[in-house]
C-alpha cells in the first residue's frame, strides 16, 4: 500500500510537469509576432492585389499556403472544387512571373451528397477542421452566415465592382443575407419540363411551338392533363408525368409559383404558406394520381432503377427534370439498348432526338410559366487559412488571398467549362459569350484551352463524354429560362417547411388525404412546431369550387 | 461447440432444426446476395428478373481505381479508407476487451462499495441516445484537442477509438461479469493462497477460462468500430469505408448504385473473414476442453 | 496460510480500484460527462454546433416546453406512440427469443452447418447501416422491382405488386421495421448466448443425454437456468437499445419505403424534429433527457422483474 502511494505521488508530479511544459510550448508557438504587413488594401486590380498579398506573405516568412475546398453534387460538377485548384495555379503563375516566392496548394474533397458535406462542415468548422472553401447550395448561406461560419465578403467585393456587375443580378442576390454578401455565384440551373418526342408523336400530340406556348402562358397544366390523358388512353406510355422523389424542394415547389403563390414575404422576412396555391398544386398531383397519369407511389420510386430508366426509355410523356440531366443521361447507363439489351448511356444525338423541353407551365390560364434555380455559391470559411503558419497574426492576409482565389475561380472560362460539362447555366455574361463561341468550344473539346495539366487530367473523361455542339446548343437554348426563374426563400427554417410539403405530396398521391385535408395537415404541422409557427405566415383560403382540369 | 462426437441423435430432428434455421436465414441470404450480385452488374439487380443482370467487372475496377462514378467525380483512395476503418475497428476492439475483462473481473470477484450501483449505472446509461451524446463528446474534444500538438489526424484517430470504446465498456463489463461468475471460487483461492498477486491470478488463471467471452467482446468491439458512423464522421480527420458508402447512398439521385454495391461488398468481406477466424478460436477452445 | 489482515479493507478496495480504474476513467470522460453536459445543453438554445455562441446562454425550460408542445399538436404523434409501443414489445421478444433459439438450434446441429449460419446472421450487424437499409428497401419495395413482390408474383401468389410499407396500414410498415431491426438485434443475443452455452461443461449435457433427455429438456433444464445472467443482460440491453435506436429505420422512412406515420418510433421522431432541416441540439438534448428518464425507469423495472437483485450475490473471490 505504501508503495502504491509513492508511485502515485510520482505519477501525479510527472503529469503536472508534462502539462506545464506542454502549455508553455503552446503559448510560445501561438504568439509569434508578425514581421511584415498583416493586411493589404485591395484595389480591384487583380494582378496588383495578388502580388501585394504575395509579397506581404513572403515578408512574413510564408512560402506555402494550403487551402482545402469542400463541395458535393453530381459526378460531372467537379469544377466546383477544380475551379479553386485552377485559380490557385493561375495565381501561382502570376507570383512566379512577378518574383514572389510563395505557392498555394489546394486539397480537394468532392462528395456525392451535398447535404452530407454541409452537415460535416457545420460540425467541423468550429473545430477549425472544415474546408477553407465551401461550395454548396445558396440555401445554406442563411444558417452559415447567422452562425458566423462563413466570411462576409461585401467589403472585398466592393473593390471588384466590374466582376460583380458581370454576374446576373438575381443570382448575385441569392448570395446575400441581411444585405451583406457571403459568396460568389458558382453556377445555376433551370428546371425544364422534358417531353418525349416519340411518345407525343405516337399519341398524336403536336409539339411544334410548344415552348413558346408555354412561355406565353397559353399552354398550362390544365392542357398538360389532357395531353397526359391522351397518352395514357392511346397506350403510348405507362405514365403521363413523373417527377423527383424524396423531397418537394426544389422541383415541385415550382407548382406554388406556377399558381401565382408566394413562399416568402420580403417585408417581414417570414416564410409564407399560401393556402390557395398549395391547394391547387396538391390538387393537380392528387387528380393525376387518381386517374393513373402519375404513379401513386411516385415518392417511393427508385432513381436508378425506375425514375431515370422510365424517362430515358420513353415510358413517360413528361419528366419534371433539371438541365443537368441532359448530360447525366449521357454519362450514366440508364438506357436499355433496344438491339443488344445492354444498359448504356445515351448519345448526344439520341438525347436531342428524344427530348423536347419547355418551361414549367403556368398552373392555369392567367398565371405565368416558371422555372426554379438553386444557385451554388463559392463561400469562404471564417477560419480560412487556419492550417497555415502564424494564422492568428496573418488572418486578414489569408482571408484576402482566399477572396482573390474566388475572383480567379470566377474567370469566364472556368465557369464556362463547368457549365458545359455538367449542363448547368453560366452565372456571368462573359461565360455565356464563351459558351456561344464555337471555336472556343472546339478547343475545349480537344483540351487545347489554357488550363493547368492537373485540372486537364482530372476532367478529361467528362470533357470527352459531354463536350459537343449538341450539348452547347442545349445550354444556349435553355438560357432564356433564367428570365422566368424563381429561387426558394433564403430562410433558415425553409428546409423544415419543405420537408412538411414532401409529406403532404406523398399523402395526396396515395389518396391518404384529399387536397383540402393535406393543406390542413401542412398547417397543423407548421403550428405544431413553435419555432416554425413563429416564422410562417399563413395566407389565403382554399378556393371553393375550383376544378381541375 | 456441439455434440457430434458425443452421441448418436435423431437425424430427423437435426434435419428439421437445420431446415428451420435455413428458412429463417433465407431473407438475409437473398437480400445480401442481390447486393453482391449487383456489384458485378451494370445495373442493380433487385428482383428475380434475370434481364436486369448484365455482368461486368467495371464496378470493381472503378472501385479499386478510387472512382466513385464511371465518368466524373474525383479519385479517392479506397485502400486508405479501408485501412482507416481497420485501424478504428481494431483499436476499439482491443481497448474494449482489455478494459472490459478487467472491470468485469473486479465486479464479479471483488467486493467493493457501490459495486451494485456501478453496474446499474453503466447499464442504464445505454438509454441515452447517441445523437444527443455526441454534442457532449464534441465539447470534450474541443477542450482536449489543443493537446494534439500538430498531428490532428493522429489525435482524431486516438480520440475516436477511446470515445467509441467507452460506449462499449458497459456492455463488455456486464458480459464478462457473467462469464467470470461461472468459474468456481476455489480456482482463485488456490492461486491466491499460493502467493500469486491479484493481477497474476487475473492474467494467468482467469482469462484463459473465459476465452469465449473474450471472443465475444473482441467481436462486438470490432463490429462497433468498423461500423461506426457518427463518431467517425464528427471527429475523424479522414474518411472510412463506412462514411464513403454512406455519403454515396445519401445522394441516390446522383449515386452510381452498382459501384456502391461493390464498395459495400468490399466492406463486408474482411469482417466475415474475421468472424470465421474467431469462430475457429471458439471451436478450438471448447474442444480443447475446459478442465473441470 | 498467509492472510494479510492488516489494512484488509483498504487493500481490497484499492485492488478493485486498479481493475476498475480504466473503465471508470473512460466512462466518466466519454459517457457520464457528456450526459451531464447534454442535460445542461437542454437548457440552452444550442444549434449548429455553435458552442461558442450558445453554450453560455440559458433559456430555462424553453426546449422542454417546445418539445411537449410538439407532442401535443403534431398530427402524427398518436401513431408515433402506438408504433413505438408495438415496435419495442414485439422486437424485444424477437431479439431475445430469436437469439436464444438460434444459439440453441446451432448447438444441436453439427458445427459445420452452424458456423456459416452464425456468420450469415452477423451480416445485418456488420453491414453499414445505409447498405443494410438499401437491402430491405429493395426487398420490400412496393413496385415490381421489389424482391418480395417479384418472388410472390413469380410464384403466382399475387398478381400486382403490393406496397408493403404503405398499403397495409398499420401492420405493413410495422412488420417491416420490426423485421429490419429484429434481424440486427437477434444476432446480439445469438452471440452472447452461444458464447454462454460454450462455457457450460459438456459433462452436464452428456450425463443428461445418457439419462435420455431430449434437446428441449436439455435446453430448459440445463442451459437456460445457467444463462440467467446473460438473458437478463440481453433483455435489458436490447430494451434500452430499442428505445433509442433510429438509424436502421431512418433511411427507410426517408427513402419512402414505409409510411412516415407508422414507421417512425419515438427516437426517430426526436431525431426528425431536431435534425431535419436544421440542427437544433438544445431541443434534441431536452428530448434525449426525457427519453433517458423513461428508459431508465423501464430498464430498472425490467431488471427487478428478472431478478437482478438475486443475481448480484456477494462475491467471494477474496481469501
Amino acid at each position: 500500500m505504501g508503495r502504491l502511494k509513492a508511485i502515485s505521488k510520482y505519477v501525479v508530479i510527472g503529469i503536472v510537469v508534462v502539462l506545464i511544459i506542454v502549455a508553455a510550448v503552446a503559448i510560445y508557438v501561438m504568439q509569434r509576432p508578425s514581421v511584415g504587413p498583416t493586411s493589404v488594401e485591395l484595389t480591384g486590380d487583380f494582378e496588383k492585389d495578388v502580388v501585394e498579398v504575395g509579397k506581404a506573405l513572403e515578408a512574413n516568412g510564408v512560402s506555402e499556403v494550403t487551402y482545402s475546398v469542400w463541395s458535393g453534387g453530381d459526378p460531372n460538377s467537379v469544377m466546383r472544387v477544380l475551379g479553386i485548384v485552377e485559380a490557385a495555379h493561375r495565381i501561382n503563375k502570376i507570383w512566379s512571373d512577378n518574383g514572389v516566392d510563395v505557392r498555394i496548394k489546394v486539397e480537394t474533397r468532392y462528395e456525392r451528397d451535398p447535404g452530407a458535406i454541409y452537415d460535416e462542415f457545420l460540425s467541423k468548422q468550429p473545430l477549425g477542421q472544415a474546408g477553407d472553401f465551401f461550395v454548396n447550395s445558396y440555401i445554406y448561406i442563411s444558417t452559415l452566415a447567422e452562425e458566423g461560419y462563413i466570411l462576409d465578403i461585401t467589403d472585398y467585393a466592393e473593390k471588384y465592382s466590374d466582376l460583380m456587375d458581370d454576374f446576373y443580378p438575381t443570382i448575385l442576390d441569392a448570395m446575400k443575407w441581411r444585405g451583406r454578401l457571403y459568396g460568389l455565384p458558382q453556377d445555376t440551373e433551370a428546371r425544364p419540363l422534358y417531353f418525349r418526342k416519340d411518345v407525343a408523336a405516337c399519341a398524336g400530340l403536336d409539339l411544334t411551338g410548344l415552348a413558346d406556348k408555354v412561355k406565353n402562358g397559353e399552354f398550362t397544366w390544365k392542357d398538360l392533363y389532357n395531353w397526359a390523358k391522351q397518352v395514357k388512353d392511346t397506350g403510348c406510355a405507362d405514365w403521363g408525368v413523373i417527377h423527383r422523389k424524396g423531397s418537394a424542394h426544389p422541383d415541385l415547389i415550382q407548382f406554388i409559383y406556377a399558381f401565382g403563390g408566394r413562399l416568402y414575404n420580403p417585408d417581414t422576412g417570414k416564410l409564407v404558406v399560401d393556402k390557395e396555391a398549395i391547394y391547387k398544386w396538391l390538387y393537380v398531383e392528387w387528380k393525376m394520381a387518381r386517374d393513373g397519369l402519375i404513379p401513386e407511389n411516385m415518392m417511393e420510386w427508385d432513381w436508378g432503377t425506375q425514375i431515370h430508366p422510365t424517362t430515358v426509355n420513353g415510358k413517360t410523356l413528361v419528366f419534371i427534370g433539371g438541365t443537368w440531366h441532359w448530360t447525366e443521361w449521357q454519362t450514366k447507363m440508364y438506357y436499355t439498348d433496344p438491339e443488344t439489351g445492354e444498359p448504356r448511356g445515351l448519345k448526344a444525338e439520341e438525347v436531342k432526338n428524344f427530348f423536347y423541353y419547355t418551361l414549367f407551365p403556368a398552373g392555369e390560364p392567367g398565371k405565368d410559366p416558371v422555372t426554379l434555380s438553386q444557385p451554388y455559391a463559392w463561400m469562404i470559411s471564417s477560419k480560412a487559412g487556419i492550417k497555415n503558419p502564424n494564422y492568428d497574426a496573418l488572418k486578414e492576409l489569408y482571408h484576402e488571398l482566399a477572396f482573390l482565389i474566388l475572383v480567379k475561380a470566377s474567370d469566364p472560362d472556368i465557369n464556362a467549362i463547368h457549365s458545359i460539362i455538367s449542363a448547368h447555366l453560366p452565372v456571368r455574361k462573359a461565360s455565356a459569350q464563351l459558351i456561344a463561341d464555337e471555336n472556343w468550344v472546339n478547343k475545349l473539346k480537344n483540351l487545347e484551352i489554357d488550363l493547368s495539366d492537373d485540372v486537364k487530367n482530372q476532367i478529361k473523361d467528362i470533357v470527352e463524354a459531354t463536350v459537343n455542339p449538341i450539348n452547347t446548343e442545349f445550354l444556349s437554348n435553355v438560357s432564356y429560362m433564367l428570365e422566368y426563374t424563381h429561387t426558394t426563400p433564403i430562410h433558415p427554417l425553409y428546409p423544415k417547411l419543405a420537408e412538411i410539403f414532401k409529406d403532404a405530396v406523398d399523402m395526396v398521391l396515395r389518396d391518404e388525404k384529399d387536397p383540402a385535408g393535406a393543406v390542413q395537415y401542412i398547417i397543423s404541422s407548421v403550428n405544431a412546431d413553435p419555432d416554425l409557427a413563429a416564422e410562417v405566415e399563413i395566407v389565403g383560403e382554399i378556393p371553393g369550387g375550383w376544378s381541375y382540369p | 461447440m456441439s455434440l457430434k462426437d458425443v452421441e448418436v441423435r435423431s437425424r430427423k430432428t437435426e434435419v428439421l432444426i437445420a431446415l428451420a434455421v435455413i428458412l429463417a436465414t433465407l431473407p438475409i441470404i437473398i437480400g445480401f446476395s442481390l447486393i453482391i450480385l449487383s456489384s458485378f452488374s451494370k445495373s442493380m439487380v433487385t428482383n428475380f428478373d434475370p434481364k436486369s443482370f448484365h455482368p461486368t467487372l467495371e464496378n470493381w475496377i472503378n472501385l479499386f481505381q478510387g472512382k466513385s462514378a464511371a465518368v466524373g467525380g474525383l479519385r479517392e483512395d479506397i485502400l486508405k479508407y479501408t485501412l482507416n476503418t481497420a485501424i478504428v475497428a481494431l483499436g476499439v476492439s482491443l481497448l474494449v476487451t482489455l478494459v472490459g475483462t478487467m472491470s468485469g473481473y473486479a465486479i464479479s470477484r471483488m467486493n467493493f462499495r457501490y459495486r451494485k450501483q456501478f453496474l446499474l449505472l453503466i447499464l442504464l446509461l445505454h438509454a441515452f441516445p447517441g445523437s444527443v451524446l455526441i454534442v457532449g463528446v464534441y465539447f470534450i474534444y474541443r477542450l482536449i484537442a489543443p493537446l494534439a500538438l500538430g498531428s490532428i489526424t493522429a489525435f482524431s484517430f486516438f480520440y475516436v477509438i477511446i470515445a467509441r470504446a467507452a460506449l462499449e465498456i458497459p456492455m463488455a463489463t456486464w458480459l464478462m461479469k457473467g462469464f467470470f461468475d461461472l468459474i468456481p471460487w476455489e480456482v482463485e483461492w488456490a492461486a491466491l493462497i499460493d502467493g500469486a498477486s491479484r493481477f497474476t491470478v487475473w492474467r494467468k488463471v482467469m482469462l484463459p477460462l473465459v476465452k469465449p467471452g473474450i471472443a465475444a467482446i473482441l467481436l462486438f468491439g470490432f463490429l462497433a468500430g468498423w461500423q461506426d458512423l457518427i463518431y467517425v464522421r464528427t471527429f475523424l480527420a479522414e474518411k472510412t469505408l463506412a462514411t464513403f458508402i454512406e455519403y454515396n447512398l445519401g445522394a441516390p439521385e446522383y449515386a452510381e448504385m452498382p459501384l456502391v454495391a461493390a464498395a459495400a461488398t468490399l466492406y463486408l468481406l474482411p469482417t466475415i473473414v474475421f468472424f470465421v477466424t474467431s469462430q475457429q478460436l471458439l471451436l478450438k477452445v471448447s474442444l480443447a476442453g475446459l478442465k473441470r | 496460510m498467509k492472510i494479510k489482515s492488516k489494512g484488509f479493507f483498504t487493500r481490497r478496495t484499492s485492488e478493485a480500484l486498479i481493475f476498475i480504474l480504466p473503465a471508470l476513467i473512460l466512462i466518466i470522460i466519454f459517457y457520464i460527462l457528456p450526459v451531464v453536459l447534454s442535460i445542461y445543453i437542454s437548457f440552452t438554445p444550442l444549434k449548429n454546433w455553435n458552442l461558442d455562441r450558445y453554450l453560455g446562454e440559458i433559456v430555462g425550460f424553453r426546449n422542454y416546453e417546445k418539445f411537449f408542445y410538439m407532442l401535443q399538436h403534431d398530427p402524427i404523434i398518436r401513431n408515433v406512440f402506438l408504433t413505438t409501443i408495438v415496435f419495442i414489445t414485439i422486437t424485444l421478444a424477437i431479439n431475445v427469443l430469436g437469439g436464444l433459439g438460434l444459439a440453441l438450434a446451432t448447438y444441436f446441429v453439427s458445427e459445420k452447418l452452424s458456423a456459416p449460419f452464425r456468420t450469415l446472421w452477423l451480416l445485418p450487424r456488420m453491414a453499414p447501416i445505409a447498405v443494410y437499409s438499401l437491402v430491405w428497401y429493395y426487398f420490400f419495395h412496393g413496385s415490381e422491382i421489389g424482391t418480395l413482390n417479384s418472388f410472390l408474383m413469380h410464384l403466382g401468389i399475387i398478381k400486382e405488386p403490393i406496397s408493403w410499407g404503405h398499403d397495409i396500414i398499420p401492420w405493413g410498415p410495422w412488420s417491416i421495421i420490426i423485421f429490419v431491426n429484429g434481424l440486427v438485434g437477434v444476432s446480439f443475443g445469438m452471440i452472447v448466448f452461444t458464447s454462454a452455452i460454450s462455457n457450460i461443461p459438456k459433462e452436464l449435457v452428456i450425463a443428461a443425454r445418457v439419462d435420455g433427455a431430449s434437446n428441449w429438456q436439455i435446453s430448459r433444464r440445463i442451459f437456460i437456468p445457467l444463462m440467467k445472467w446473460h438473458i437478463l443482460y440481453v433483455t435489458t440491453w436490447q430494451l434500452l437499445s430499442l428505445l433509442t435506436t433510429y438509424a436502421h429505420i431512418f433511411l427507410l422512412v426517408q427513402w419512402g419505403l414505409v409510411s412516415r406515420q407508422y414507421g417512425t418510433t419515438w427516437s426517430l421522431y426526436i431525431y426528425q424534429v431536431a435534425f431535419t432541416g436544421r440542427t437544433d441540439q438544445g431541443l434534441a438534448a431536452a428530448a434525449g433527457v426525457i427519453l433517458v428518464i423513461v428508459g431508465g425507469i423501464l430498464g430498472y423495472i425490467t431488471l427487478r422483474m428478472l431478478g437482478f437483485e438475486k443475481m448480484i450475490t456477494r462475491p467471494r473471490g477474496d481469501i
